[in-house]
């Protein structure tokens, strides 16, 4: 650096905080690692896929946090390791090129990786590089459970000895949690890793930061949104306007040494005030029906609505992080099917009643309010800027308890779909009509592209 | 040939290394065996990061291997350190020194940020590195700042991480009388410049220790231990258990305590124990010395490991406290804050 260069400023300020309110300096300081988790926490169970969407033979390629993952099925066993060669980071999966059960070979130079170790083990047409055996790509832990396939998504270096399992990212269990979480109004709540357990569902991309997604599922002041949509009228449901804290411990925490860690939300008990009216507005709850339900979410964002859409089923969510601007939208409802009889009722009431008018109509409902709450949020300074009210202990609880058992902040994504809002590939993909998604695209006819 | 060959490695800091390569082992190889600080990416012969000059005896690249070296950068005595064989003793060159890569001092002109009293004896000193520098430091390590209108170079340790850069926080003490004191009591202000030199050190955070963390810090050696907490959150992995223990003289003289109640929020492993020599203690603070707070009952394991940062007096008991309660003495890193005259 020249001595006679005058010194300069950086250019680029960031985080400048306001004051006095309830969501003041002190307050966000103590949720500082949630705001700084723009593209998700790693080194969290996620859901990938659903089982049907990876059949034997089939590979596909997806992005979490930023991280880009391949998975595969070869001779009955499933594998995920990450999607980007270490050659010069190409996408194994954009034109899977495999020629055994056990690895897969990047189809531009041919560097071939052990799917279960992820060491690189030849090279197609270098098999004598002394590369071979000195590097390789990052494996990810994988469980299949009732038709959904979970990938433990890590740093590089995160010890596969210290991966937790599965059920520590999942919700709470019903009966075990009865006297701790009782509830009276409805039966147990079905759990993914109970026995029987079928999960049906959709996932789909939306365009918002996961953190606004996954807020808008526990906040109790959202029900409004809802309020006209066609299954609470087809059903006369009593929907609040929206349900208040009214006791000094509205949510407890959920922090045991061997489980999840999350939040249950003391819903229809003495601790929530339920709004049916509003005379000032001219505004009344006319339904006829109850439906008493409660939500409850752990990390890395699993939310859980006991009793939804009716008795003797759940109903699970994830607002998995793609990018900074992106996530996938899971939808996923469960419930025990002891027989094949039962399991084919529940895939029909779920193809006919849930899917359009739950799945669809209700969380479409959701899906455009976090989009219209996103671009507040985009440049960071809506963490900053935003008002909150009473109702707001749910999600301001949520960013404390998160800061603090997040297993690792993802960093943000390098070399990777869509980080580089502007790159060329992605403008054409848009100008396409392709919107940004969270699959990869794959290379279907190698003669015509 | 079939026993090993010697090799000598030198850096432009005048530190070598001598190596003994296997057959059929590259210089590289036996380097990275070694644990030697060479430079290096692809091992192929490809990259040309492993670079070095052959400046004694005979050595090629292997028979029949491609290398990405032109022809006029060999006969120069270029060679790729990963596809290199000797023939017999020689010795090679490389143009870095043996600390490369790994936080290399520089100098670097700062912008003031803030200068703030957190305590009747401390000031917290902001700085940001100005357009065009960079850096790099271990959490632990410290920085030199030249007095501004002086030739005075004082030593402080960071309290913030890396990835923090291009803002650096300080922790210094007041002394009566002292020149940089002096100034910043009297003449800091937000957009002055300063000039730095750094990283400096060994005392840093020593990483994949998985055994219980013991930190004493007192008064502002609590800075060093700060940026290292930073740093333990961030490892991949079960977290360590750590405890920190933190004294300083009088209840006036305490600070950072709504930081480390953050730290505390914020990693489920961490104790904090805050003590005071005298005085009418807030809550939540013991009046005691920070060494004699952390007992049997810690259940401390030879394989524990420590990092003491204050004055000498401080780390002098600290050090015979720790070894009394079953650490090893390897296992104990200090940090002497020592007032300048």
């Amino acid at each position: 650096m020249n001595d006679q260069a005058p010194v300069r400023r950086r250019t680029v300020r960031v985080n400048e905080i306001s004051t006095a309110r309830m969501n003041d300096e002190k307050t966000q300081s103590q949720y500082q690692p949630y705001k700084d988790a723009a593209w998700g926490f790693v080194n969290h169970w996620y859901p990938a896929l659903f089982s049907e969407e990876l059949p034997e033979q089939a590979v596909e390629g997806i992005q979490i946090a930023g991280i880009p993952i391949l998975l595969r099925r070869a001779a009955g066993k499933l594998y995920a390791i990450k999607d980007q060669c270490v050659h010069r980071g190409v996408r194994l999966s954009a034109k899977p090129t495999c020629f055994n059960d056990t690895s897969i070979t990047c189809w531009y130079h041919g560097f071939n990786f052990d799917l279960a170790s992820g060491v690189l083990n030849t090279i197609v047409a270098n098999p004598d590089s002394k590369l071979i055996g000195k590097t390789g790509v990052t494996t990810y832990p994988v469980e299949e459970i009732a038709g959904m396939i979970f990938v433990f998504v890590r740093e590089d270096d995160f010890p596969l000895e210290d991966v937790p399992p599965l059920a520590h990212d999942l919700p709470v269990r019903f009966p075990e949690n009865n006297e701790r979480f009782p509830h009276p109004l409805w039966p147990d709540a079905p759990g993914i890793l109970d026995e029987g357990a079928v999960a049906l569902g959709l996932h789909r991309t939306g365009q918002s930061n996961w953190r606004i997604a996954c807020e808008n599922g526990f906040d109790n002041a959202h029900i409004l949104v809802h309020k006209d949509n066609a299954i609470v009228h087809a059903m006369d449901w009593v929907l609040p306007l929206g349900i208040v804290p009214d006791h000094e411990e509205p949510i407890s925490l959920i922090e045991d040494e061997d489980g999840p860690k999350g939040m249950m939300q003391w819903l229809f008990t003495d601790r929530w005030k339920p709004i049916l009216e509003n005379p000032d507005l001219g505004l009344k709850i006319e339904g006829a029906n109850s439906r008493f339900y409660r939500t409850s979410v752990v990390l890395p964002g699993c939310l859980m609505v006991e009793n939804w859409p009716e008795d003797h089923v759940v109903q699970y969510e994830w607002y998995v992080p793609i990018t900074d601007d992106l996530y996938e939208y899971w939808e996923v409802m469960v419930r025990i099917c002891k027989t094949d009889d039962e399991r084919k009722k529940f895939q029909y009431r779920f193809d006919n009643l849930y899917m359009p008018l739950c799945i669809r109509g209700f969380n479409d409902s959701d899906l455009y309010a976090r989009e219209a709450m996103e671009e507040f949020y985009t440049d960071g300074t809506g963490w900053d800027d935003e008002q909150l009210v009473e109702t707001d202990v749910s999600p301001v609880t949520w960013r404390k308890l998160a800061s603090r058992w997040n297993r690792g902040i993802a960093k943000p994504g390098k070399g990777v779909t869509n980080a580089t809002k502007t790159s060329s590939i992605r403008l054409r993909r848009l100008a396409q009509g392709k919107a940004p998604g969270y699959k990869v695209e794959k290379i279907e006819n190698v003669n015509d592209y | 040939m079939s026993t090993t060959t010697k090799v000598v490695l030198g850096f432009t800091d005048g530190v070598e290394h001598e190596l003994l390569v296997q057959p059929g082992h590259s210089v590289l190889d036996a380097a990275l065996e070694g644990e030697v600080p060479i430079l290096f990416q692809c091992r192929t012969g490809s990259c040309g990061s492993c670079l070095a000059r052959l400046v004694e005896g005979k050595a090629e690249h292997r028979s029949g291997l491609a290398v990405s070296l032109l022809p006029g950068e060999r006969e120069q005595g270029y060679r790729l350190l990963c596809a290199t064989e000797p023939k017999g003793e020689c010795r090679f060159s490389v143009a870095y020194d043996s600390a490369a890569g790994a936080g290399r001092p520089i100098e670097a002109k700062c912008f003031v940020n803030a200068v703030e009293r957190i305590a009747n004896d401390v000031i917290r000193f902001e700085l940001e590195l100005a357009e065009g520098y960079s850096m790099d430091f271990r959490p632990g390590q410290f920085i030199q700042i030249k007095v501004p209108g002086t030739e005075v170079v004082r030593s402080y340790s960071m309290a913030t991480m890396a990835s923090d850069l291009p803002r650096i926080e300080l922790l210094i003490r007041i002394l009566p009388g002292g020149i940089m004191s002096g100034w910043l009591e009297n003449q800091a202000k937000p957009d002055d410049v300063v000039e730095i030199r750094g990283p400096y050190g060994q005392f840093f955070l020593k990483e994949k220790v998985r055994e219980p963390h013991i930190m004493i810090a007192g008064g502002t050696g609590l800075a060093p231990m700060l940026s290292m907490l930073a740093a333990l959150r961030r490892v991949p992995g079960r977290k360590p258990k750590t405890i920190l223990s933190f004294g300083c003289q009088s209840p006036e003289g305490l600070f950072a305590l709504d930081q480390l109640d953050l730290h505390q929020q914020w990693s489920p492993t961490l104790q904090v124990r805050i003590a005071v020599d005298r005085g009418t203690p807030p809550a939540g603070v013991q009046v005691g010395n920070p060494v004699e707070a952390l007992t049997p009952a810690d259940g401390l394991t030879p394989d524990s490991v420590a990092y003491l940062c204050g004055p000498p007096g401080m780390i002098a008991a600290a050090r015979a406290h720790l070894e009394a309660l079953g650490l090893a003495p390897g296992n104990i890193f200090a940090e002497q804050f020592v007032a300048s005259n």
